[in-house]
């Protein structure tokens, strides 16, 4: 049954490689959508990871988002770094921001969102007033595109796309290779039973910290993909709360304790909002995302991948929800 | 093996302990009592790490861990039990036994955890949620299993056989024999029975405000006015 499930999720995997570029490759606007959504995706995943094996509720995540951005494009602008490695630095560069969050993990609940939605602002107020590294609210134009590698672009639409679906799967990977860890065990036990936890022999403090780093990592570096896809990052764009509140709400839509429900989630929620929603409501169409959120939330609390297995006709509640939650 | 001296822990202006000492020696059980409120959880805690004392030294093993964080602790062998029994949340029985061995020793032993689900009587519970799906005797008996799956020196039992009915108590008391027979712990029960204690139980002490008042075999300790005065309510030598 694992082996099943895991043939199919690898064969939808390879199609969105190939059957997307090949339906809507030539219609740019679209494209650049199905890139923003998926950006938006892997925010959503580092959320949910926190969420889940954290079990942190963090409105802070603009902040590793904003840090990946200008580290990567800094670094390939003022050190001359190749773009793949200021990817990865994005990463690390954010995690050390979440290093100074740290304090913030003796906090529970509502308590610690706040601290990182502190923590966030403050990232922000830096990158405008330090105005000889980032050029302030000026921002910086002109950053490098993704190159060219055996002869294809991927500075285009389908090249981009590439990319971050590719860092989206591996981030999913990661994040389920945890989850089915004994550790992944440990961090699901802490959420309501800490104390039991430690009692026998778990470091839940440092087992929520890495959950932390990686959480910030994934964002840091969708930050920085972003950067190089858009080419211009200023302050108010690049820690916007936008960065922080679609990736939850695409993650709750989607089932925020599965892993792909999150990214799937943000595909649905983005599409729907800008292609169709906003097509009949040029002005707050938003409303209508807040609707189908609220209704999603009152009638399928699961998450969209769990009305997905039960129009599957998977058997019993209990084991929906269970490969709703493994998916 | 487990030194305590001299401890104290206030909160606020309460005296939870006030200057208590008391030692136990490797594969003794001692049985811990007093009215409620008399100290004997936050013994328990300031024994596992969950609160630090402000006076006085502990030692286990020679070694002063006053300082270790609660998962050292259990990593270097003092494993425990909550009164109220605090099972892993979403994860089934044996899941339960598999994070504590990890984490308690280092590796996943199946065996030894089949072993241990067939001395508590969980086998046929094993894959079943912690949380939802098992009676009171079954978490109090999870609670035992997992502290002995981190493979413990020293057991600390909090009220273990708390709200079971007569049978229960019974089994159970002689569950925690076999296991003292088998796995030759030092085991510290807290319990408010005394007849468990008694049977249970070589030596007792006995916490009262905060103050350890007795120490001794049960027949010594439950004779003496003050221990007798702590559980009617009544001032000795009056």
């Amino acid at each position: 049954m694992e082996i099943r499930r895991i043939a199919i999720w690898v064969a939808l995997a390879i199609s969105s490689y190939v059957l997307v570029p090949l339906a809507f490759a030539g219609n740019l606007y679209l494209m650049s959508m199905i890139v923003a959504s998926l950006t938006i995706g892997g925010i959503a995943l580092a959320w949910a990871l926190l969420g889940n094996l954290g079990g942190l509720v963090s409105f802070g995540h603009a902040a590793f988002f904003g840090v990946g951005s200008y580290a990567s494009a800094l670094l390939v602008m003022k050190a001359g770094w190749p773009i793949g490695l200021s990817l990865l630095a994005g990463g690390v560069c954010a995690a050390l921001a979440a290093v100074l969050m740290l304090p913030a993990l003796r906090l529970r609940g509502p308590y610690f969102a706040l601290a990182v939605l502190a923590y966030a602002h403050i990232f922000r107020i830096v990158a405008t007033e330090w105005k000889g590294l980032t050029n302030g609210a000026g921002g910086i134009g002109n950053i490098p595109r993704f190159p060219v590698v055996f002869g294809y672009d991927f500075a285009s639409k389908t090249g981009a796309y590439w990319i971050v679906l590719s860092l989206v799967l591996v981030f999913a990977v990661i994040y389920w290779r945890i989850r089915a860890s004994h550790a992944g065990l440990a961090l699901r036990a802490m959420h309501d039973s800490e104390d039991a936890t430690r009692a026998v022999g778990v470091n839940s403090v440092l087992l929520k910290a890495l959950m932390l780093f990686l959480s910030a990592f994934m964002t840091g570096v969708m930050g920085a993909f972003n950067a190089h896809y858009i080419n211009f990052l200023e302050p108010d764009y690049a820690f916007s709360g936008l960065w922080t509140m679609l990736p939850i709400v695409a993650a709750i839509f989607g089932g925020y304790r599965s892993v792909l429900g999150p990214p799937i989630g943000a595909v649905v929620v983005y599409l729907a909002d800008q292609l169709v929603f906003k097509g009949f409501m040029p002005i707050g169409h938003q409303i209508v995302l807040g609707a189908l959120l609220g209704a999603m939330i009152l009638f399928a609390p699961e998450g969209l991948l769990s009305v997905f297995a039960k129009r599957a006709h998977w058997p019993g509640r209990r084991r929906v929800a269970v490969a709703s939650r493994d998916a | 093996m487990l030194e305590l001296r001299d401890i104290g822990v206030h909160f606020g202006g309460l005296h939870a302990l006030d200057s208590v000492s008391l030692s136990v020696a490797a594969g003794e059980i001692v049985g811990l009592v007093g009215p409620n409120g008399a100290g004997k959880t936050t013994l328990f805690n300031v024994i596992s790490g969950t609160v630090r004392p402000h006076r006085g030294t502990l030692r286990f093993d020679g070694d002063d861990i006053a300082r270790m964080p609660a998962y050292a602790r259990a990593r270097r062998g003092i494993g425990r039990t909550f009164q109220i029994p605090q099972p892993m949340h979403t994860l089934t029985v044996a899941e339960n036994l598999t994070v504590a061995q990890r984490f308690g020793t280092g590796r996943v032993d199946a065996g030894a955890a089949a072993e241990i689900l067939d001395l508590v009587q969980l086998t046929d519970r094993a894959s079943r949620d912690a949380a939802t799906e098992l009676s009171l005797t079954e978490l109090k008996a999870l609670e035992v299993a997992k502290a002995l799956a981190t493979q413990p020196r020293m057991l600390l039992l909090d009220e273990v056989l708390a709200g079971l009915e007569a049978n229960g108590k019974r089994r159970f008391t002689q569950l925690l024999a076999d296991i003292h027979a088998r796995y030759k712990l030092a085991i510290l029960i807290i319990e408010h029975d005394i007849e468990t204690i008694s049977t249970l139980c070589p030596r007792a002490a006995v916490l009262n405000f905060g103050q350890l008042i007795a120490d001794g075999t049960p027949d010594f300790v439950f004779s003496q006015p003050d221990v007798v005065a702590s559980y009617t309510g009544t001032v000795p030598h009056a």
